[in-house]
């Protein structure tokens, strides 16, 4: 395996508040890696600092052979990375094809896609993943889940080479969460990288080979995602010490 | 629902239509040949004024619509763009003695121009900052012009005079024909859905890769570009332009009102919105001792048009809602008054 998008040393401070300091991992080509860390850890920050919406302070990130920090975002999307929002951000009054049509006319290097064709391949991503006999309707009138399936097609219509998806699990139901599984690896099959923020625990042991998990703004322990899960570290940072410490006895 | 829409629309296309066509040839019964047929005369100077103002409106609003309903960023200021046009076009004609048709040509330019230095900066705000910096703006260029002896100073500049109503008619008509085709063009562009994007949520347009600073500010410069043209028109019609007439401060304020009440964010919507309100305008001039209270009625108006149809009126014909009881009072709830 190669390494697709490499982190190095990622710093970023908000004032006086350290969000992340010397953040650096790797995430392997075509691997689901998941990002986990208690809340206020840091994860949602250095996905906005990978898709470009913040500034690093320090460090670098890289994809493929391609330096990320320092470009806006809008060019970090082009280069092939895609990302959803913890809290989606359609465009409300546009309908449901026409959001996800958005990527598809923006979100890629190169050739511009003219609206008609965007459209198109707005349908078939829709019925990938679902959503297509909901192509006509406004956005507003979609549900929740609905909403953050929109999130990924917008998303997966810039034809990324790495997504990145924030908490696209939470607030669903245990068969929502189920499809949602379903179309996660339908999507890492087709060969996208993916990096998810998660809670759902299930979610991370389904389909991550490996997880990276964030503490107070560092890599506490990154490795096999059923051995992450197993360290006492981890489960320290999650429950607490006393909790950790009957653990270890029980 | 949607083929009634479909139908209503068409019917109202055609409607319009006609009546565009009826407005476009009346001027013409007021040249010579057409008098010496014995065709009656169905203008006068103050159908001229009218009808040429309606026109000038209707760039305005549209242009406006551009930057403020289509990318959403409430530009209060664009009378700036009105007046550098004049001034432009102005200077070249009385200063250097470039010919109109030529100097017309640089109002556009200056006035995007000028909006490419003041976007770049100013359109990092967002909302009332945005709106208040572009009208701080506008007002302050008002100022300098006024104190610029090269520009005429407090006396402004006088251009030669051309006699002719039907010219600067036809003028701003076709004026007002490009913004409103420019406007329906943008909205079936790639860089139309940009700015719509930008309008709906800004972090996630620049996340699925659209480049919003060059978007904003080619949609200002865009606007800034149509304004200018209709302010280079206006310098030649009116002759005699300084900082009062070029750079009112109300025009923004209508502009705007024409835009929310016809509808902004569509094409059509700012025509109607310009043709309703001049119509208001003009009625309320002509009312004597009542014209004072027009500036009361237009802000009157432009609340209750904010709160009551904040989708235009446009959208009760072939749009998406009906005008009844319930949508104004689903309206007022969404307002969260």
């Amino acid at each position: 395996m190669s390494t697709q998008l490499a982190l190095a040393g990622v710093t970023k401070n908000f004032g006086g508040v350290a969000a992340l300091s010397d953040v650096s991992f790797d995430v392997q080509a075509g691997e689901i890696l998941g990002l986990i860390g208690p809340n206020g850890a840091g994860k949602t920050t250095l996905l906005n600092c990978i898709s470009g919406v913040y500034r690093l302070d320090a460090g670098t990130i890289t994809l493929a052979d391609q330096e990320l920090q320092g470009r806006p975002a809008f060019q970090i999307a082009r280069l092939g990375i895609g990302r959803t929002f913890q809290v989606v951000k359609p465009f409300p009054s546009m309908t449901v094809r026409q959001n996800a049509a958005m990527g598809a006319m923006f979100g890629r290097e190169g050739k511009r896609t003219p609206p008609k064709q965007a459209m198109e391949e707005a349908d078939a991503v829709l019925a990938d993943i679902g959503l297509g006999k909901r192509a006509d309707v406004l956005v507003t009138s979609l549900t929740i889940p609905e909403r953050k399936r929109l999130e990924v097609a917008r998303a997966l219509a810039m034809r990324p080479i790495v997504l990145l998806l924030d908490e696209v699990m939470a607030g669903l139901t245990p068969n929502e969460v189920d499809e949602a599984l379903e179309v996660i690896r339908e999507v890492n099959g087709r060969g996208v990288t993916i990096v998810l923020i998660e809670h759902v625990m299930r979610v991370v042991v389904g389909v991550c080979q490996r997880a990276v998990v964030l503490h107070q703004g560092r890599v506490l322990v990154q490795g096999a995602t059923a051995e992450v899960l197993e360290d006492d570290r981890v489960i320290e940072a999650y429950l607490g010490e006393r909790y950790a410490k009957a653990h270890r006895r029980g | 629902m949607s083929e009634r829409a479909g139908l209503i629309r068409r019917v109202l296309l055609g409607v319009a239509a006609a009546i565009l066509t009826v407005v476009m040839v009346m001027p013409l019964t007021s040249t010579e040949t057409a008098q010496s047929w014995g065709l009656p005369l169905m203008t006068d100077k103050l159908w001229f004024r009218v009808a040429t103002t309606v026109a000038m409106f209707v760039v305005l609003s549209s242009a406006w619509n551009i930057i403020g309903g289509m990318t959403g960023y409430a530009a209060f200021g664009n009378v700036a763009f009105f007046g550098v046009g004049a001034y432009s076009t102005a200077f070249l004609v009385a200063n250097l003695h470039v010919p109109f048709a030529i100097a017309l040509l640089a109002a556009p330019g200056v006035a995007a121009l000028f909006a490419i230095a003041i976007g770049l900066p100013l359109l990092r705000l967002r909302g009332h900052y945005f709106a208040i910096a572009t009208l701080g703006v506008s007002v302050a260029v008002a100022e300098v012009v006024n104190n610029v002896e090269p520009l005429g100073g407090s006396n402004g500049i006088f251009l030669p005079i051309v006699r002719s109503d039907l010219l600067f008619f036809y003028l701003m008509a076709a004026t007002a024909i490009l913004a409103v085709a420019v406007s329906w063009l943008v909205l079936r562009t790639r860089f139309g859905y940009g700015l719509l994007a930008i309008r709906e949520n800004e972090e996630a347009a620049a996340v699925i890769g659209i480049n919003t600073t060059f978007y904003k500010v080619s949609a200002f410069a865009l606007a800034a570009a149509l304004t200018g043209l209709a302010g280079g028109v206006f310098a030649q019609w009116n002759v005699f332009i300084n900082a009062e007439n070029v750079f009112p401060v109300d025009y923004n304020v209508q502009m705007i009102l024409m835009a929310v009440l016809g509808g902004s964010g569509t094409a059509l919507g700012p025509v109607i919105g310009a043709v309703t309100l001049e119509a208001l305008i003009q009625a309320f001039a002509s009312g004597g001792e009542f014209a004072v209270w027009s500036q009361v009625g237009l802000g009157i108006l432009l609340a209750t048009t904010v709160i009551f149809v904040p989708r235009g009126i446009l959208d009760f014909f072939g749009g998406q809602s009906r005008l009844t009881v319930q949508y104004l009072r689903n309206s007022l709830r969404r307002t969260g008054v």
